[in-house]
């Protein structure tokens, strides 16, 4: 993916290139608003990352900027202000993502690809196959080698999500917004206990498990 | 001067301007009514008998009148009559005042007059009327008015003393009222400068008599113990912050300080893991003490929508179930009446989710944690109850408090921030949390009033 940088933070813009490069993305980097938004409206990105504090232009006004354009381009934002209705605010703004700052690359990383993933107007098939897993969205149903698969709707939820994002890491904040209703702070890791309880419904009695656990990050379904 | 600008001193000036005013018109409107309108009465009637001797005079002739003014004279009816009657050469015909001025033109005149009684002679003020004929004849007709005089005379004297008696009494009352009000206001004042300069133990001091200002004082006094209770908290707050913070930092700081020095590679990123998770743990440490904080000064633009307590209570032990599952615990629903408050969803998740979360972690094994919503009345109690190790009566009030952690609940992971952040959510929705009396394990109800909205 192609993916423009907006952040004016030389360490965290180091951060944040090396680990998207890293995982195998090209990444053009921006140290300032005015400069940042003509560079977004001059070439063509996947996705971009934009800091929400910047010298010049300020990152909701470019947000603002770009949108007005009719550029969908996904955006997500970067800030240091982490609360829920400053959340709120930028993703009425118009970004798709909003990621608090102190953030892992991982989760950034995560959510960035998902984001270009998605492109200027994602069609959702009625059926997900992974492997020999399918899932039928309109009838709720599962059947994984052609046996069926009970699940609660939580379990069908989290395993429509994953599958949504088949081969992409998913992070539990990012299942924890996509998947209930709350935005909220667990305090403890009870996401991974829904996953853990859905993994043994999909994964018991195969060989090949689907549901991957990414370490320190998430979770992906992938069928290799 | 001090005193010209105390607020006192001048509404006494203005009061006393306003009394001596009061007074003046008083005395002018007495004035009136016992010299203006008698004398008014006695001019009339002098002036009704000096037309009436005047026709006698145009009339009958000049022997005419003497002999009308001589037979008035000897009239001593209630006001003393006086005449004098000269011919037009200036001959005295008749007269029985001792002396007049020359003719001025037809006015009145305010004349000495002497009265013989009993060989003993009185001078009296007389008004008289003078008055000319066309052929050079002059007559003065007048009658007596020393009680009328005499009294206009007290009067005035009496009015300059009572004016001057007002002022004075007025100025030196107002400034003792302005001593004695600025006294009471510098009470105010010192405590005021008291805790400006820092010390919030500064009390206004009262006399107990209950007055305007012992209130003012009482109220200030209470504000006062407010602040100081608000400042002593937030500066507990802090304590315990910079207290709480220095663990982890503690130990990431040893961590990272043994990673310098070491050489094995998997010892290394296994050191290098640790200080992470020490970090994430500070950063969310302070995520949640800004967001109680945020939530305690109502600077959380929560948003606020029906939410439906059934509703909230199902879902929050949906997600906490399978966790409780794994660990042994039996997670379910209890009573649950349909119940609909004014809030924020989220936060009232959250504050659900972080009451179940302890139940969970403060119940053994094997233990029983049931959540219910019931109305009731005017209120709606929802309530986590578990059978598990319980808060001892003597720590209920301070477990709302950030970073308490009761006696024996070492050893099981965490800060001691989830209730106060459950409080925090609670006081928002103008609900209470409660702790209330058990056998066993712990019970907490968020009691939420009916049909309100946030405190905003």
């Amino acid at each position: 993916m192609h993916i423009l940088l907006i952040e004016d933070d030389d360490r965290v813009a180091d951060y944040v290139a090396k680990g998207l490069r890293e995982a195998g993305h090209s990444v053009d980097r921006s140290g300032d608003g005015r400069e940042g938004l003509i560079q977004a409206s001059t070439e063509t990105y996947d996705a971009i990352v934009l800091d929400r504090m910047l010298p010049s232009v300020d990152g909701m006004k470019i947000l603002h900027t770009i949108r007005a354009t009719g550029d969908m381009t996904p955006v997500l934002i970067l800030s240091a202000l982490g609360d829920a209705d400053e959340r709120v605010k930028g993703l009425r703004a118009g970004s798709d993502d909003y990621l608090a700052k102190p953030f892992s690359i991982a989760e950034l990383v995560a959510r960035v690809e998902i984001l270009g993933r998605r492109g200027p107007a994602p069609v959702e098939p009625t059926t997900y196959r992974v492997g020999d897993l399918e899932i039928d969205r309109l009838g709720h149903m599962v059947r994984r080698g052609g046996r069926k698969v009970e699940l609660t709707a939580r379990e069908f939820r989290i395993l429509e999500y994953l599958a949504r994002n088949a081969g992409r890491v998913v992070t539990r904040s990012m299942l924890l917004e996509a998947v209930w209703d709350y935005h909220f702070d667990p305090q403890t890791n009870v996401v991974d206990q829904h996953v853990s309880k859905l993994r043994q419904k999909i994964d018991r009695d195969h060989d090949r498990p689907l549901i991957h656990t990414v370490r320190g990050t998430g979770y992906v379904l992938r069928a290799d | 001067m001090r005193i010209l600008q105390s607020l006192s001193f001048r509404l006494a000036l203005i009061y006393v301007a306003l009394f001596g005013l009061s007074v003046a018109a008083l005395l002018a409107f007495y004035f009136w009514i016992s010299v203006r309108a008698p004398l008014e009465a006695v001019q009339t009637r002098v002036q009704g008998e000096a037309d009436a001797y005047a026709r006698v005079y145009i009339l009958d002739g000049a022997d005419a009148l003497v002999r009308g003014l001589e037979a008035r004279a000897v009239r001593l009816d209630d006001r003393m009559p006086f005449h004098a009657f000269l011919d037009p050469e200036g001959r005295v015909l008749s007269s029985n005042l001792p002396s007049w001025p020359a003719y001025a033109g037809r006015r009145w005149l305010w004349l000495e007059a002497d009265i013989y009684a009993d060989g003993d002679e009185t001078d009296h003020e007389a008004i008289v009327l003078d008055r000319r004929f066309d052929d050079g004849a002059r007559l003065l007709i007048g009658r007596d008015v020393e009680d009328i005089d005499d009294l206009r005379e007290q009067l005035v004297a009496a009015a300059w003393w009572m004016l001057a008696g007002t002022m004075l009494l007025g100025v030196v009352g107002g400034a003792l009222m302005s001593r004695a009000i600025g006294r009471r206001i510098e009470t105010i004042n010192r405590a005021a400068r008291t805790v400006i300069a820092g010390d919030l133990s500064g009390r206004v001091v009262t006399r107990g008599s209950g007055d305007d200002f012992d209130r003012l004082g009482e109220t200030l006094n209470l504000m006062l113990a407010r602040i100081e209770e608000l400042v002593e908290s937030v500066r507990r707050v802090s304590d315990s912050v910079a207290h709480e913070l220095r663990t982890p930092l503690m130990r990431m700081l040893v961590g990272l300080e043994e990673l310098a020095e070491e050489k094995d590679e998997d010892r290394r990123r296994q050191l290098a893991e640790e200080a992470i998770e020490e970090a994430r743990r500070l950063h969310r440490l302070f995520d949640a003490l800004l967001r109680i904080a945020r939530i305690e000064s109502g600077r959380h633009r929560a948003r606020t929508e029906p939410v439906a307590l059934d509703r909230l209570v199902a879902d929050a032990v949906e997600f906490h179930q399978p966790e409780a599952d794994a660990r042994g615990r039996r997670l379910h629903l209890g009573t649950v009446d349909a119940g609909t408050v004014s809030g924020d969803p989220d936060l009232l998740f959250q504050a659900v989710s972080n009451l179940i979360d302890n139940a969970v972690k403060y119940t053994p094994s094997g233990g029983e944690i049931i959540v219910s919503v019931e109305g009731e009345g005017q209120q709606i109690r929802l309530s986590v109850c578990d059978d598990g190790i319980g808060i001892p009566a003597a720590e209920r009030s301070r477990v709302t408090q950030r970073f308490f952690r009761g006696e024996g609940t070492s050893g099981i992971p965490g800060a001691g921030l989830g209730l106060s952040l459950t409080s925090a959510v609670a006081a928002l929705h103008q609900a209470r949390l409660e702790f209330p009396d058990r056998d066993r394990g712990t019970r907490a109800d968020m009691i939420f009033p009916r049909q309100t909205g946030l405190a905003s």
